[in-house]
C-alpha cells in the first residue's frame, strides 16, 4: 500500500504537469504522512541530499559551460571543427558532431551543448539546404557525447548516489572510449543519411586554415587537459577542478578572447542559477524519494524478482537496460540517476558487473532517454532551436537512435571498452 | 512568467512587490554562485600556495549552495522554468488545463508549507548545537529550507490568483529562453 501511494501519487502528479522536483517531494511527503512516520525525515533528507561538497561540481561545470558559450569559446571550436571535417559528405552534420565531441570535453552538459552547438550549427545547416529534422537530430544525438566525456557532471551524480565510493577519476576515464565510439557511430550515420538525401560537402580550406583555426581554439581546448589531468592525477578533486574550469573560462573569455561583456557575464551567471537550481532541487527531493524506496525495501524486491526471471548476467544486463530505457523516456537524467542507482547498482553488482562499467552503461542509456519524448530535455532544446515540433524530428530520428542503441549494446557487452583505459592508470 | 510592459502597469501592488522579491532572490542566488566559486578557489590557493587548507571553505561553500538552490528553486516556481511533463496537458481542452495547473500549483504550495513547518522544527531542534568548522548554530543548515518554503508558498499563491484573474502564467519559458541564449552565443 505504501508503495502504491508513493508511485501512484508520483505518476499522477507527473501526468498533470507538476514540476518533477515537486512530484518527487510531494509523493514522498504524502507517503510518509500515510505511514505515520515523522515527516521531519523527508525535509532532513531533502537538505542532506543537497549538502554534499562533491555536488558543487554540478553548478560549477554548468556555469563554466554557460561562460564558454557566451564568451566565444564555443564558436571558435565550431570554426576549428568545421575546417577539419567540413569536406566530408554531409559536411555540416560532421562538423556538428566533431564540435560536440570537442566541446563535450570541456562542458559536460548535454543540454548546454545542444543549445550552444545547435544554436550555432542548425541555422547554418538550414541555410545550406539541410533538412531541419536532420540538423535537429544530429545536434540532439551528438550532444549525448558530452555526457560520456569528462567532465561529465552526471558521472559525479552517479558517484554520489552510489555512496561516494566509486572513483570519479575512474568514471571520467571509463567514459572516454564509449564517448568516442558514439561520435564515430553518429558520424557514420550522418554520412549515410546525408548521402541518401544528397546533402552537400564544404570545400576543404587547406591545412594552413586548419592550423590557424586550431591555434585560435587552443586556449579553450586546453581546459580538457586541465580538468582531466587535474582529476586523473589527483592534484584536484572533481569539485576543485570544476571551480578551476569556471575561473579558466572567465580568464580566457575576458583576457584572451576579450568577448565577455558585463551583460554577458550577468546573463551567464543568472542563466546558470536557473539551470542548476532546477537540477539540484530535483536531486534533493529525489534523495528523499530514494530514501523512502530503500526504507520500503524496493531494491531487495527487485533483486528477488530479477533472480526469479534469470540467473544469466547477460540477460540481467539486458533487462536493466530495457527498464532504464523505458523509465528514461519519462524522467530526466539527474533524478533518474539518484533514484535508480541505489536500486539497480546492487542488482548489477550481485551479478558481477563492475560499478564503473555499470555507471557508463547507465549514463549512456539514460542519455538516450534525454532524446525521447515525452520527457526529453535535449531533444526539446534542439527542436526549440530548430523551430520544429518534436514529432517532426521523430519522423527521421530512427537511424540516429539505432546508432545510439548499437553503441549501448557494445558498451554493455564488451566491458573492456569502458574498463581498459582506467586499468591503464592503475 | 513573462509579463508584457503594458500589462505591468495594471498589475496590483502585491504582484509588483513579489516581482521585486523574485529578482532579489535571483540576484542573491547569482551572488551565491560567485561566492561558492570564490570559496573553493581560495581553498585551492591555500592548499597549493600557502600549504595550509582552511577548514571553513568546504562547509561554507555547501551552506551557500543550500541558499542558492532554495532561492533559485523559488524563482523557478514564479518564472515557471521547472521541468515538467506536459503531454497530457496538450491534448486537454483549455478549461481543464488551467484546472490541472491550479492543482499543480496547490501541490507545489503545500510542499512549500511543509518546508516552512518542518523546516522550522528542524531549525528549533538544532538551535543549541554548533557547526564545528563554522562556529555557527546548527540551525543555519535548515534556514534556507524555511525561507525557500515561504517564497515558494507566496509565488504559488500568486500564480493561482493571477491565473484566476485571466493572466497567462503557464507559457513555457524553457522553450522561449533558448533562442535568447543562442543569440548571444556568437562572440
Amino acid at each position: 500500500m505504501e508503495l502504491a501511494i508513493l508511485f501512484g501519487s508520483f505518476v499522477t502528479l507527473m501526468l498533470i504537469g507538476t514540476p518533477i522536483a515537486f512530484c518527487l517531494g510531494a509523493a514522498s511527503f504524502a507517503t510518509i504522512l500515510y505511514m505515520g512516520l515523522p515527516p521531519l525525515v523527508i525535509f532532513q533528507r531533502l537538505n542532506s541530499g543537497m549538502s554534499v561538497f562533491t555536488l558543487l561540481a554540478v553548478p560549477f561545470f554548468i556555469y563554466a559551460g554557460d561562460l564558454m558559450v557566451r564568451g566565444g569559446i564555443a564558436s571558435r571550436i565550431v570554426a576549428f571543427a568545421g575546417s577539419m571535417v567540413g569536406h566530408l559528405r554531409g559536411g555540416l552534420g560532421q562538423v556538428n558532431i566533431a564540435t560536440a565531441t570537442l566541446f563535450g570535453g570541456i562542458s559536460g552538459s548535454a543540454v548546454a551543448e545542444a543549445a550552444a552547438v545547435g544554436g550555432l550549427m542548425i541555422p547554418q545547416m538550414k541555410a545550406r539546404g539541410y533538412g531541419t529534422d536532420y540538423a535537429v537530430n544530429v545536434t540532439s544525438m551528438a550532444a549525448l557525447i558530452a555526457l560520456l566525456l569528462p567532465p561529465s557532471h552526471n558521472m559525479i551524480i552517479y558517484s554520489i548516489s552510489a555512496g561516494g565510493k566509486i572513483s570519479i577519476a575512474d568514471l571520467f576515464t571509463a567514459g572516454i572510449l564509449p564517448g568516442l565510439l558514439l561520435a564515430l557511430a553518429l558520424m557514420l550515420t550522418a554520412y549515410l543519411v546525408a548521402r541518401k538525401r544528397g546533402y552537400p560537402t564544404e570545400a576543404f580550406p587547406g591545412f594552413q586554415a586548419v592550423l590557424h583555426l586550431g591555434a585560435v581554439a587552443i586556449p579553450g581546448l586546453l581546459l580538457i587537459g586541465i580538468i582531466f589531468g587535474g582529476v586523473r592525477s589527483g592534484i584536484f578533486t572533481a569539485t576543485e577542478s570544476s571551480c578551476i574550469a569556471v575561473l579558466y573560462a572567465l580568464f580566457v573569455t575576458v583576457f584572451v578572447y576579450r568577448a565577455m561583456s558585463w551583460e554577458a557575464f550577468v546573463d551567464a551567471t543568472l542563466g546558470a542559477v536557473r539551470t542548476t537550481a532546477m537540477v539540484l532541487v530535483i536531486i534533493g527531493t529525489a534523495a528523499a524519494f530514494s530514501w523512502l524506496m530503500a526504507y520500503l525495501r524496493v531494491p531487495t524486491m527487485l533483486i528477488d524478482w530479477m533472480s526469479s526471471v534469470s540467473q544469466n548476467p547477460l540477460m540481467i544486463l539486458l533487462l536493466l537496460n530495457v527498464l532504464m530505457l523505458l523509465l528514461g523516456t519519462f524522467m530526466d537524467m539527474g533524478p533518474m540517476i539518484i533514484i535508480t542507482t541505489p536500486i539497480f547498482l546492487p542488482v548489477a553488482q550481485h551479478y558481477g558487473v563492475d560499478p564503473v562499467h555499470f555507471g557508463v552503461i547507465m549514463i549512456l542509456n539514460l542519455g538516450i532517454g534525454l532524446n525521447t519524448p515525452p520527457v526529453g530535455a535535449v531533444q526539446f532544446v534542439a527542436c526549440a532551436v530548430g523551430k520544429i515540433s518534436v514529432w517532426e524530428a521523430m519522423r527521421s530520428v530512427w537511424p540516429f537512435y539505432g546508432a545510439g542503441i548499437v553503441v549501448l549494446g557494445l558498451v554493455t557487452y564488451i566491458p573492456a571498452i569502458s574498463l581498459w583505459l582506467p586499468s591503464m592508470f592503475r | 512568467m513573462i509579463i508584457s510592459p503594458q500589462d505591468r502597469e495594471s498589475l496590483p501592488l502585491v504582484t509588483r512587490i513579489l516581482s521585486r522579491l523574485c529578482s532579489l532572490s535571483l540576484w542573491i542566488a547569482g551572488l551565491g554562485l560567485v561566492l561558492m566559486t570564490a570559496f573553493v578557489a581560495w581553498q585551492v590557493y591555500c592548499r597549493y600556495v600557502l600549504n595550509d587548507s582552511p577548514s571553513w571553505t568546504e562547509p561554507g561553500a555547501v551552506m551557500v549552495m543550500s541558499w542558492f538552490i532554495f532561492l533559485g528553486a523559488a524563482v523557478g516556481v514564479r518564472e515557471n522554468f521547472h521541468l515538467g511533463f506536459d503531454v497530457l496537458l496538450y491534448i486537454l481542452p483549455r478549461g481543464s488545463k488551467s484546472a490541472l495547473r491550479t492543482v499543480s500549483d496547490l501541490v507545489v504550495g503545500s510542499f512549500g508549507v511543509g518546508m516552512i513547518y518542518y523546516g522550522s522544527q528542524l531549525v528549533m531542534l538544532t538551535w543549541a548545537s554548533t557547526l564545528p568548522s563554522l562556529g555557527l548554530p546548527g540551525s543555519f543548515d535548515y534556514l534556507p529550507v524555511v525561507v525557500g518554503g515561504v517564497l515558494i508558498v507566496l509565488f504559488s499563491i500568486e500564480r493561482i490568483a493571477l491565473r484566476w484573474s485571466g493572466v497567462d502564467v503557464d507559457r513555457d519559458v524553457n522553450l522561449e529562453e533558448v533562442p535568447a541564449i543562442v543569440a548571444t552565443g556568437e562572440g
